[in-house]
């Protein structure tokens, strides 16, 4: 079982799926407690990928089956320090989500159980996937569920969201499919074969002008799940009409994907263009990171205001991840997790408070850590941890963005832009405290000044259980990020060194052709040359 | 600048005792008796102080064999994470705390006041509702504010700097039913945020600088020199140094915390908060981090003069600012947390002329007099059932309700005045000593211009001290109760008592420390007869190794200047206060100065108005404009407008599908007539293909086309008109017409033309290459056609020998230039005449750069391919 763990991984909520079908509908104890079960057990198999070797660079639990050969199609999966965590936040994050979801999903509960089993696993798959048409697959396999959780268990405008959020993705997708179809043909033209498999295809080397089209392709597609500014008109629209299981995914994992697209797919694929446009996507993070803070403000509805809070968390995880070295990207790929647990807390949080009320105006609260000190202290720790104050999650992904970001002189990275870069985005830490405190002041301080709220009960053990597990991992993360950053290091030290490589490659390069990178990393290395990754830029130029 | 050290657990437990406190009373406090709630809130403090006195000792008997500074005790706890700088090094961060003279003086004055000031709690706080929670945020602070402390490392640090601010932020709205306090609070935290953004940034410049984020090797590069490079980036047209640019931004954050001009408008709101946690956290221990961090960093901090400058004129000038509000107020919280500011103030300007141990001296004595002070405010608070503040005007009389709160208070009053042999005297009169050594130190004009400022701005600031405390002294505890009577609007209890035991021992202890602790720091010069005290200045001797600073100044003129001053301010002070207020019952100062005056700064100079107006409004509107545009500009630009364009256009071509037979008649003539106006006149286009010897010359078949060929262009053609759309030629060199000049890139193969005349132009060699791959010695050539040679010269070269001298290659020669070859290829031109079945015919040229390394019988008389190199 050890060797086919990932199938197990993407077979568990696909046969659960099918066999909710089988339940009768008037069964919906059955269906509820089944379901979560199912995703439980999904969880601990998925525990066991965390003890395994990341120390090297390659992919563990590799399974690699021919699918159709003719076109180089394959099932291929395999688990590096990249995803790991990500699957783990899948899988955590799924069961937390369907279970909150029972305390208010009461109409059609069997085909929600459906949809959720079947959106995890889409977004297993998407992360596991190493051959680009079944990441395709699963990338658009994820749309279908998420449009139904939005636009039948939705609020009252969720036909409108859920089109628009379909619509916004595919839109992407398709570009990204064009793109996927051009790299697997300039392969051909040079091999001689189809290939999908990632590996394979990542020894083609593009000249500039088709690596900039594609990447513009991807980045559009992966920008939009993001999302990135000015791409992100359909969050809060998609937020505010999901329910709350659906808002606790779409921002804890689904977002994720995007950036999980760039670091596996865009940017080993096409170095040159990825560089040349990196530092534009992070300047737009950090656009995001002040634009996603002054909206949030201003916000009366609280998850509209949560909506905009992610879109300036993505934006810290842009800047990061484009700072192309470890600190950045680490701390770009740590933040994800983070904005997984406090984003989704917070939904969750949100999720509490609108049962009881059915209101998530922030006019309709005030004073509500009278009535609920429970619910008070969750939220704001919660809150602690989205502001990023040290000895929660937040602090230490935000701290490593933004040092990364101050490190990122070498040619590769932002280069002579660090240092505004550096200082425009670190006033995010600024504007975060202030949406996030409007929010609290406005929620829990003065005086109760709504009836209604007066006899509000505190939040209950169901919801504590869901919350509970998040709130540790914020401390967790906080105070021993190590255990989880360890696992990753290695993953991306090998991925700043190759691009590294594949992009001078790509630099020196006319017209397309296929280089055997492990070969000429080995001669690299060899020669002492693989050093120059971490040079800064005036000993480059020297 | 690495001391010896000791492995210590101690350490540890003493931060742990009261977060476990804080845990326990969080989580639990709500359920269980008052009784145990007092145990666990005080024990852990009480206990936590027992541990850092165990670990003083240690440290006094290690400090003992390997003299002050050089020893330390230290617990490395476990790595945290780590940041991999340029040049690859990883820095890991770690937890782990250190004890050296500086943090172990910090530690006791934290858990000892803050012990007093929890005991001083279970009295004054008891009969609230809310007791567990505040006992367990005062624990929460204490464990961050030792974290600050005892941390190694900035980012262990900023764990307990961040966490203050959090239990600031939580006491402050600590009654937060009332929202104006909550406000407060939120205040706080913003502002201090702003800081945060400094340290920061600050950090990572330290980092990346020193490679490691402990403060000992900080120092040590500090020390070495490592910040004295210029910063990488220009600010505003300046090339600052890299300590310059560290410590301002460190300094920021300072301004933060500790209140400074310009983010100190925080504080006063503050006093929101009880009364405990305005003298625990924002008169005793927290605001003083900024000074602490400061004095932690004062080896790199006076490396910099113009940050030193920055520190010193901005802590004058908010002693001043501070000092100047604190006179007309009417509140006694208000009153004193004015002072604070200004106190803080007078901490930095000793910070910025270097005596980094009189700055810290002074956070030491302030911690005892200002906690006593806040402490005594809320004793006669309690005593007169006032809330939230209390009105000086309306009280009067105290000393005879309340000795003992009044004693103290006024040991605490005379301590901050400066009276002579109090401790304020002689943490005062060494801030005022090291302005006076700047003035005669070396011939900077910036180093004196801020000596004198400093000198100066103290001394005014030092009389105002004196006369707004007794001021505060005189209204509210000498003459009339001028609440006994019940009269005026709101009047207070008109039956006070003095306050129990709880709340008295702690005023008892902080006031006699008041007057005592300064004998710590007995100057090492008297004033006036000029005796050396070497050996009594335990303080200049403790702090000596792990603080830097400039040299204490021997002469007996300097140490006359600096205390003559100080005493005269004093005395100033005081005795305008005497005449003014003392059994008085009204306010004869605002009689004296102008209404207006008197009314600004009653107002504060209006300054959080000017914040209101110049930032705070403008970016709340710029929010407001941002939230409407999203959902209406930006979503219509990037959703509305695509979907608009796909609906449109689809209703359009959805009108052409009718159904009117007619109408797709219509159509299908306009098309005809289209595709027959193409096939009218015949289109040709030339290709060319060289297989060594002869040029291939075609064109795309047409139906029913006729061509013929003048291959050379000299108007003979050499075929006749036929069906086949191809020929071959043979050129030879009569029919070079020019020469087209090539760019190849020798690795790749990349080819690029040049469009070259007989005019000089400049080589565009980063078109087949990256620029980072061109060496400064090939590039800045320009290029020249000259008949059949290209002409190279390089006109701005300053290599020896080259200058402007041109280098010619004939054309087929190669020259290189680094991983570029240049070639000039012989051209020649092609002309193509077709005729199509209307009898329409049409004639197509074409200009053809000849391949010239073929061994070509036509190119025979041409010399051939030699490569040159360039440079």
């Amino acid at each position: 079982m050890n060797t086919q763990i990932l199938t197990w991984l993407l077979a568990v909520p696909a046969v659960a799926a099918l066999v909710i079908l089988a339940f009768p509908r008037s069964w919906e104890t059955g269906i509820r407690r089944f379901s979560v079960a199912a995703m439980l057990v999904e969880l601990v198999l998925s525990l066991r990928l965390v003890f395994a070797d990341y120390s090297g660079a390659g992919y563990n639990f590799v399974e690699h089956i021919a699918w159709v050969e003719s076109f180089g199609i394959s099932y291929k999966l395999g688990v590096d320090g990249f995803s790991l965590w990500l699957v783990v936040l899948t899988t955590a994050l799924s069961p937390v989500a369907l279970y909150a979801s029972w305390g208010s999903v009461t109409k059609s509960i069997k085909e929600y159980a459906f949809s959720f089993l079947l959106l995890e696993l889409g977004m297993l798959g998407a992360f596991l996937a190493l051959d680009l048409f079944l990441f395709y697959v699963f990338w658009e396999l994820m749309l279908v569920p998420m449009y139904l959780i939005i636009g039948v268990w939705g609020g009252k405008d969720r036909v409108y969201a859920a089109v628009k959020f379909f619509i916004y993705t595919m839109v992407g997708s398709l570009l990204m499919l064009v793109a996927v179809l051009y790299v697997v043909s300039s392969y051909e033209q040079l091999a001689g074969h189809y290939t999908f498999d990632l590996q394979e295809l990542s020894n083609l080397v593009l000249p500039a002008l088709p690596q900039y089209l594609c990447f513009s392709a991807f980045a559009l597609a992966f920008a939009i799940k993001v999302p990135m500014f000015p791409f992100h008109t359909w969050l809060p629209d998609a937020h505010v009409q999901a329910p709350t299981g659906g808002s606790v995914i779409l921002a804890a994992v689904l977002l994720k994907l995007g950036i999980y697209g760039f670091i596996r797919f865009a940017m080993p694929l096409f170095p040159v263009a990825s560089q040349a446009l990196g530092p534009v996507l992070a300047g737009l993070g950090i656009v995001g990171i002040i634009y996603g803070a002054y909206t949030a403000w201003v916000q009366r509805d609280l998850k509209k205001l949560i909506a905009y809070s992610s879109v300036s968390h993505m934006g810290f995880i842009l800047l990061g991840l484009f700072a192309m070295n470890r600190t950045g990207i680490s701390g770009a790929m740590l933040q994800m997790i983070n904005h997984g647990i406090s984003t989704g807390a917070l939904f969750l949080l949100v999720g509490v408070i609108y049962d009881r009320r059915h209101t998530r105006m922030l006019d309709d609260f005030g004073g509500l850590a009278k009535v609920m000190p429970r619910y008070t202290l969750f939220f704001l720790i919660i809150t602690m941890s989205s502001i990023g104050l040290p000895g929660t999650n937040g602090f230490i992904g935000e701290f490593m963005a933004l040092a990364g970001t101050f490190f990122s002189r070498t040619p590769i990275g932002f280069g002579s832009s660090w240092f505004i870069m550096t200082l425009l985005a670190t006033t995010g830490v600024i504007f975060a405290a202030v949406y996030m405190l409007h929010a609290v002041l406005r929620m829990f301080w003065g005086k109760v000044t709504h009836e209604e709220n007066e006899s509000l009960p505190d939040i209950n053990s169901r919801e504590t259980l869901a919350v509970l597990p998040l709130v540790v991992m914020v401390f967790w993360i906080g105070l021993y990020p190590k255990f989880f950053l360890d696992k990753m290091n290695p993953a991306v030290d090998s991925f700043v060194t190759d691009f590294t490589v594949r992009y001078y490659e790509g630099r020196r390069t006319s017209e397309a052709r296929l280089v055997d990178f492990d070969e000429l990393k080995a001669r690299l290395e060899a020669a002492g040359e693989l050093a120059m990754t971490e040079r800064s830029e005036e000993e480059a130029r020297r | 600048m690495h001391p010896e050290t000791t492995q210590q657990l101690m350490l540890l437990l003493i931060i742990l005792f009261p977060l476990g406190g804080a845990v326990f009373n969080g989580l639990a406090g709500r359920y269980l008796p008052k009784g145990l709630v007092t145990l666990v809130a005080v024990g852990s403090v009480a206990v936590s102080f027992v541990l850092a006195v165990l670990s003083f000792i240690e440290l006094y008997g290690l400090s003992h064999d390997h003299g002050a500074g050089h020893a330390a005790l230290v617990y490395h706890f476990y790595e945290w994470f780590s940041v991999k700088i340029p040049g690859g090094t990883v820095v890991p961060i770690d937890v782990r705390f250190t004890m050296d003279s500086l943090s172990g003086v910090m530690t006791l004055v934290v858990t000892g006041v803050g012990g007093l000031i929890h005991m001083y709690s279970v009295g004054y706080m008891g009969e609230d509702e809310g007791y567990p929670r505040f006992m367990s945020f005062l624990n929460l602070f204490m464990a961050s504010m030792l974290i600050l402390v005892l941390g190694s490392s900035v980012p262990v640090m900023f764990i307990g700097w961040e966490g203050v601010g959090l239990c600031s932020y939580l006491l402050i709205g600590f009654w937060y039913e009332n929202r104006d306090y909550a406000a407060a609070g939120r205040k706080a935290f913003v502002v201090n945020r702003i800081g945060d953004f400094g340290v920061l940034i600050g950090m990572f410049i330290l980092v990346g600088v020193a490679g490691s984020f402990e403060f000992a090797d900080i120092n040590q590069a500090a020390v070495n020199g490592q910040f004295q490079g210029d910063f990488p980036i220009w600010l505003f047209g300046m090339a600052p140094s890299l300590a310059t640019v560290a410590c301002l931004f460190l300094f920021l954050g300072c301004t933060g915390k500790s209140a400074q001009i310009p983010l100190y408008v925080w504080l006063p709101d503050a006093m929101a908060g009880p009364t405990p946690v305005s003298a625990l956290i924002h008169a005793a221990t927290m605001v003083t981090a900024g000074v602490y961090l400061c004095c932690r960093l004062s080896p790199l901090f006076i490396t910099s003069d113009v940050a030193m400058s920055v520190i010193a004129v901005t802590g004058t000038l908010t002693a001043l600012l501070a000092a100047s509000i604190a006179v007309v107020q009417r509140e006694m919280k208000k009153i004193l947390a004015y002072s604070t500011v200004s106190q803080l103030g007078f901490m930095f300007a000793a910070v910025g002329v270097g005596f980094f141990a009189a700055g810290f001296f002074h956070v030491f004595t302030h911690a005892f007099f200002k906690a006593c002070l806040f402490l005594g405010a809320g004793s006669v608070m309690h005593a007169v059932h006032a809330h939230g503040d209390a009105d000086i005007f309306k009280l009067g009389g105290m000393r005879k309700y309340m000795p003992t709160t009044r004693w103290t208070f006024l040991a605490s009053c005379l301590a901050i005045a400066g009276f002579p042999l109090t401790s304020g005297f002689f943490s005062k009169d060494e801030i005022l000593l090291g302005a006076a050594a700047q003035i005669y130190r070396g011939d900077d004009p910036l180093i004196h211009g801020v000596g004198w400022f400093v000198l100066i701005g103290l001394t005014l600031a030092a009389v105002m001290t004196a006369f707004y405390m007794f001021r505060l002294y005189f209204l509210t505890f000498t003459g009339e109760y001028r609440s006994a009577d019940q009269s005026g609007a709101h009047p207070y209890d008109a039956h006070p008592h003095e306050s129990p035991a709880s709340m008295t021992i702690p005023l008892m202890v902080l006031g006699t420390g008041a007057l005592v602790v300064g004998f710590l720091g007995l100057p090492h010069v008297l004033p006036i007869t000029g005796t050396h005290l070497d050996q009594w200045s335990w303080w200049g001797h403790w702090m000596h190794s792990s603080v830097a600073g400039q040299p204490v100044p021997e002469e007996l003129h300097i140490v006359n200047l600096a205390s003559g001053l100080a005493f005269g301010a004093m005395a100033i002070g005081i005795s305008a206060a005497w005449v003014l207020y003392r059994n008085k019952s009204e306010d004869l100062l605002q009689q004296k100065i102008p209404a207006r005056l008197y009314q600004l700064a009653f107002d504060k100079w209006r300054v959080d108005e000017l914040y209101a107006a110049t930032i705070v409004n403008p970016i709340k509107k710029v929010a407001t404009v941002a939230g409407h545009a999203d959902m209406t500009f930006v979503d219509a630009l990037m959703t509305k407008l695509p979907s608009f364009n796909v609906r449109e256009s689809g209703r359009v071509l959805a009108r052409m599908q009718n159904g009117v037979v007619q109408m797709y008649g219509a159509v299908m003539i306009v098309g005809l007539v289209g595709v027959m106006a193409w096939y009218w006149t015949p289109h040709s286009s030339i290709q060319a293909e060289f297989d060594g010897k002869s040029v291939a010359l075609s064109t795309p078949p047409g139906l029913g086309y006729e061509y013929r060929w003048d291959a050379n262009s000299d108007g003979d053609f050499e075929t006749e008109w036929s069906g086949t759309p191809s020929t071959s030629f043979e050129y030879g060199d009569d029919d070079i017409r020019g020469v087209a000049v090539f760019i190849i890139n020798s690795q790749s193969g990349a080819t690029k033309r040049v469009e070259v005349g007989e005019e000089w132009v400049s080589l565009p060699l980063e078109s087949v290459i990256p620029a980072e791959f061109i060496s400064a010695q090939d590039s800045g050539f320009e290029v020249r056609v000259d008949g059949r040679d290209i002409l190279f010269r390089k006109p701005f070269a300053r290599t020896k020998g080259m200058g402007s001298k041109e280098i010619r290659l004939p054309m087929g020669s190669h020259g290189r230039l680094g991983s570029a070859r240049v070639v000039g290829r012989p051209l020649v031109e092609a002309t193509l005449e077709v005729r199509n079945a209307f009898g329409n015919a049409r004639v197509t040229t074409k200009e053809i750069a000849l391949p010239f390394d073929t061994e070509s019988p036509a190119h025979a008389s041409l010399t051939r391919p030699r490569d040159e190199v360039f440079r």
